[in-house]
């Protein structure tokens, strides 16, 4: 009897993921963006002239309404009972600029892959394309934590801001922080892979912070309606929480009830980044439109 | 026999037709993503919320007193949203002219639009018109929304200070000839575009009276030609103190048309030339 030529296929699929394969792809694309980041020196403009640059144009407003003889800073002072209106603005934009960055870097992360069209290419990998877009966050959240380090001094040196807190507090106001916004950005990078179009989301999604959060406002100067809406937003915890922290010298026990909301808005969100993720990619892969743009 | 003719003969009518072409192609992009053009009005207007609370948080029923010793008015927020409108122009000459040179990179049509038998200053002309016409409807859009919301007061004479806008911005567009010049020869545009939009419209005093500026940031305002423009249009609309006499501001403005524009084009053909002479047109 011959035997026959061509051995059968076995039914077994190709697509053998474990931890370690997972921690490769999610190295490699590590590296990747690493490399695409050194690769465009602008990155040090990004990194030392936007932290100053940024809230330049909301401290230039408040001098101007506080106006040159200070009739305008005592109304504020009375109104808000704070002094240093400069920190006050400083702390609300970098936490402003963090999320705006988180937005469009790890969001359109995918969306500059499906514009160069190598999304479809890569998510064929036999990889989760959960590590995927892990890896792109790891780098970006090194590198925002390099940033918000520059930012204080840049804001201590050139605006004059003297911090009067305790160093670990504000460490750890800053680590609580990461969940919700990086949960946040996962989950809009899935809704970019759906509606294709990133910006109209990262602009609504920005606005909200800028509108209801107190970036460069106190919230008391909030209509009733608005500040509600602003309590159902970590932003405005930690805006809140971080000025406590770094201005306002706050101890743990102060500081506790903010950390607590925080961590609880982190795991919230950071689920609903999973789910959205999972979902989209599954309904992209789906209807065969990854590729499209 | 071969022809030693060459096809590339372009002609007033061939050239209009690719203006048009161009123009056409980013209309229908544009429409193509409905939501972004309803963030393109609504965008501003979170801008804008958070100047007018910061403003209410300095004013005393609802007159910027302050405010007031440095630029003549107490009337923050009509202040602020012509302010708005100029800088959304401000913002579409570096980000529609400048930028689009880059997306054409990164989709990696630049190369065979350039093979093109049209003019290339012409082909960021017609890059520019959709990108002019929608900024004209979104920006007085935007101004009337946020006129209800928060209210616009006029007392000048339209008329005048459009007549002022129109050099003002004609000069702008000729500055974007260069700026998209530099763009194909760094190649790499994100940064580069934000930051010189941000530092251009911070320190024309879209937001707040240059005066305001501590003493060693000043001259930057001063020595920016747009500066004089937007000083001149807010002294014709709100009747607020001016940096120099308005017909000497009107002056500035033509001399910065004119001087603009040329430069503004010896720049682009120049770079242009050099970036297709190293080869690094299609590169990004």
């Amino acid at each position: 009897m011959q035997p026959s030529a061509i051995q059968p296929i076995p039914p077994v699929s190709l697509y053998h993921t474990g931890l370690l394969a997972e921690l490769r792809t999610f190295w490699a694309v590590v590296r990747r963006e690493w490399t695409i980041f050194l690769r465009y020196p602008s990155w040090v403009v990004a990194m030392l002239v936007w932290p100053v640059i940024f809230p330049m144009i909301y401290i230039m407003s408040a001098r101007a309404l506080a106006g040159p003889q200070g009739a305008g800073l005592a109304v504020f002072q009375l109104r808000t009972g704070i002094q240093d209106y400069i920190g006050f603005i400083a702390i609300g934009t970098t936490i402003w600029m963090w999320q705006n960055i988180v937005l469009w870097d790890v969001g359109f992360s995918l969306r500059n892959e499906q514009l160069r069209g190598t999304l479809e290419a890569n998510w064929m990998a036999p990889a989760r394309r959960f590590s995927l877009l892990l890896g792109a966050s790891a780098v970006q959240m090194v590198t925002m934590l390099v940033f918000i380090a520059v930012s204080v001094l840049e804001f201590g040196l050139l605006y004059g801001v003297r911090y009067n807190g305790n160093p670990l507090l504000v460490l750890l106001m800053l680590l609580v922080c990461i969940p919700s916004i990086y949960g946040l950005g996962i989950g809009f990078a899935s809704l970019v892979i759906a509606a294709k179009e990133a910006h109209t989301f990262v602009f609504l999604l920005r606005a909200m912070v800028m509108i209801f959060c107190g970036i460069t406002f106190p919230l008391s100067v909030l209509p009733g309606w608005m500040q509600s809406v602003a309590s159902w937003l970590p932003q405005t915890y930690m805006i809140t929480g971080m000025r406590l922290a770094a201005l306002g010298g706050a101890d743990f026990a102060t500081l506790w009830p903010y950390i607590r909301i925080l961590l609880l808005f982190g795991v919230i969100w950071l689920a609903i980044g999973y789910t959205l993720f999972a979902q989209m990619e599954r309904r992209a892969r789906r209807n065969g439109t990854i590729g499209h743009f | 026999m071969e022809s030693l003719i060459g096809l590339y003969k372009p002609s007033g009518r061939s050239n209009l037709r690719a203006v048009f072409s161009i123009a056409l192609k980013d209309w229908r992009i544009y429409w193509r993503y409905p939501l972004n053009a309803v963030s393109h009005v609504l965008q501003p207007i979170a801008w804008i919320v958070p100047a007018y609370f910061m403003g209410q948080a300095f004013s005393v029923n609802g007159k910027a007193l302050g405010f007031a010793g440095y630029s003549g008015t107490t009337d923050y927020m009509s202040f602020i949203l012509i302010g708005s409108v100029i800088a959304a122009f401000i913002n579409t000459v570096f980000w529609g002219m400048g930028y689009s040179l880059k997306e054409d990179m990164d989709t990696g049509v630049l190369e065979p639009n350039w093979l093109a038998p049209a003019s290339r200053p012409l082909l960021l002309v017609g890059r520019t018109l959709t990108s002019l016409l929608i900024t004209t409807i979104t920006a007085f859009s935007t101004l009337a929304i946020a006129a209800l919301l928060f209210g616009f007061q006029v007392d000048g004479n339209v008329l005048s200070a459009l007549a002022i806008a129109i050099p003002m911005l004609l000069g702008l567009y000729g500055f974007g000839f260069a700026f998209a010049a530099l763009i194909l020869v760094l190649r790499e545009a994100n940064t580069m575009v934000d930051v010189s939009s941000f530092l251009v419209t911070t320190f024309s005093g879209t937001q707040f009276p240059v005066t305001a500026l501590p003493s060693f940031l000043l001259p930057v305002a001063l020595a920016l030609p747009l500066t004089y423009g937007l000083d001149a249009i807010r002294g014709l609309l709100l009747t607020t103190t001016t940096l120099l006499p308005i017909w000497a501001e009107v002056g500035l403005m033509a001399l910065f048309m004119v001087g603009m524009t040329a430069l503004g084009l010896w720049v682009f053909t120049r770079l242009e030339r050099w970036v297709r002479r190293r080869g690094t047109l299609s590169q990004h």
